[in-house]
């Protein structure tokens, strides 16, 4: 019991204190222990990094050993991250075992150019397809708070885009009412609104921190309790 | 699998035939791409007018907190204001907390040193002219670090050169000596930045970031945590229009309103059916 909870509670507490004291105390020894801090948890973050990447394989294997639904796109994940750790050693220019120059392009990056960044670009545009279609089946005014937010939303998606200013120009003798209603809208009721988010969300943070420095909150070690 | 079952016959045609139509708006306005005028916004006109005041040898610092897949939106914004700073003389220092953006962050490296010497007759070089020190993981670890001892959070840049000595980053030993910090973000890093870095060492900071994330910056920018702030597309427009260097901002700029207007017409066309079916079946009701 003591050393499952009573130590790491100890620990917590005593290291959440300190680096939350560093930033009142103006001395030396302040300093210095945030810079050992940030130097230990930069070195954690690194190692994490391996905890992902064997949570992954991990999960892949799995999936391909006992032929689940899809197994076999498991497969190019595999390829994939083996294809380019494998590109990244042997690159001409920057790997592990370089001989060229910084200046000509290695087999890394070219799969990063043109393999990566435009499969990923192409399935982040997509949501400009779903977008328009949940806009079409789902944006209804079908009371005064949704019509509100209709009418708010087609100013500031009018006002956002320049065919939203020659329109205007069109409509109000060349003054920009709409991109200036849109302005208005994200100036004030938006701003309001996230403001209000935000305070609630680091009130909501300050109590959560309070109550895992003094223990109350103990989730994060397991067991659920 | 059920909600499949019990869509109506015509729900799949429509879905089609919108995609169709947003596939066509992009497609034609790209390639057409008529010329639109606008005017840039006074939040990034605030970014430009700062980075114009830096004088040469200053040091602006670029946090690159984006992966490839919101490379359409903030690549051009990095383009730019890497420009920007080669043709004014002034030092970027690049760098990523994210190990998926670091071929990004040296894709725009590199293209902005060619631009460059082809735009501006400069030959820009690295550990002299811009560093690009690439990932150290810890996010907000590492802002704190950096902001005690930037050198000391990146012994070497991207390269393998050593920072200590470096002549591009003569005068730095941390974020305090910057004088303009611009996080580019697909990511919830701009807070982490603010409460972190820029406000600690008191300095200025401005954003690019996508255009979903734009408004949550608007309390940031009333309470002068930042500057001004890109946002979207149409930020990176508005940077380019400055700069006077068109780029692919500008270039997305007819896709981008095609596409706002065919949702728009999609929206008010459902909402005129609604309210039509609702009062032929009130009218129905009646008689």
């Amino acid at each position: 019991m003591i050393l499952k909870r009573t130590i790491p509670l100890l620990i917590v507490l005593g290291i959440g204190v300190l680096a939350f004291m560093q930033d009142y105390v103006p001395h030396p020894w302040s300093s210095a222990f945030r810079n050992e801090m940030t130097t230990w948890t930069m070195v954690i973050g690194g190692f994490a990094m391996f905890l992902g990447v064997y949570s992954l394989s991990h999960m892949h294997i799995t999936k391909i050993r006992r032929k689940m639904p899809g197994w076999g796109y498991s497969i190019f994940v595999f390829i994939g991250a083996i294809g380019m750790i494998a590109a990244y050693i042997f690159s001409d220019s920057i790997g592990a075992l370089s001989a060229g120059t910084k200046d000509e392009m290695s087999l890394y990056d070219w799969g990063y150019n043109y393999i990566l960044i435009p499969c990923s670009a192409t399935v982040f545009s997509i949501l400009a397809f779903y977008m328009a279609s949940a806009a079409f089946r789902t944006f209804r005014a079908r009371n005064l708070a949704a019509g509100l937010l209709l009418a708010a939303a087609i100013i500031v998606m009018f006002g956002r885009v320049p065919v939203g200013e020659t329109v205007s120009g069109w409509l109000f003798n060349d003054r920009m009412v709409i991109p200036n209603l849109s302005k208005a809208i994200m100036d004030y009721p938006n701003l309001a609104a996230k403001r209000g988010i935000m305070l609630g969300i680091a009130l909501g943070a300050i109590s959560q921190s309070m109550r895992i420095l003094l223990g109350i909150e103990r989730s994060y070690m397991g067991g659920g309790d | 699998m059920t909600t499949n079952q019990n869509r109506p016959r015509h729900y799949e045609l429509v879905r089609r035939i919108i995609y169709v139509f947003i596939a066509l708006a992009v497609i034609v306005s790209y390639f057409y791409h008529p010329k639109q005028d606008f005017s840039p916004w006074i939040e990034v006109r605030k970014v430009y007018d700062k980075v114009e005041s830096l004088s040469p040898g200053d040091h602006l610092f670029i946090s690159i907190d984006y992966d490839p897949s919101s490379e359409a939106e903030l690549y051009p914004m990095c383009l730019s204001l890497l420009r920007h700073c080669f043709k004014k003389g002034v030092i970027p220092i690049v760098m990523t907390p994210w190990p998926t953006s670091v071929g990004i962050a040296k894709k725009g490296c590199d293209e902005a040193v060619d631009d460059a010497n082809s735009m501006f007759g400069k030959k820009v070089v690295s550990g002299k002219d811009y560093v690009f020190l690439g990932f150290r993981p810890g996010v907000q670890n590492l802002i704190l670090k950096m902001g005690d001892n930037l050198k000391g959070a990146f012994d070497k840049d991207y390269y393998g050169q050593s920072t200590q000595g470096m002549e591009a980053l003569a005068g730095v030993s941390s974020l305090r000596d910057i004088k303009l910090l611009v996080d580019l973000a697909a990511m919830g890093t701009v807070e982490l930045w603010i409460a972190y870095g820029t406000d600690r060492a008191g300095i200025p900071m401005a954003t690019g970031t996508t255009a979903v994330m734009t408004p949550d910056l608007y309390p940031f920018y009333q309470s002068n945590q930042l500057i001004g702030f890109l946002g979207g597309l149409r930020g990176a427009a508005d940077y380019e229009k400055l700069l006077k260097i068109p780029g692919r901002g500008e270039r997305g700029m007819p896709a981008q309103s095609a596409t706002h207007v065919l949702i728009l017409l999609l929206i008010l066309g459902a909402n005129i059916r609604m309210f039509a079916g609702r009062f032929l079946r009130k009218k129905e009701g009646l008689s």
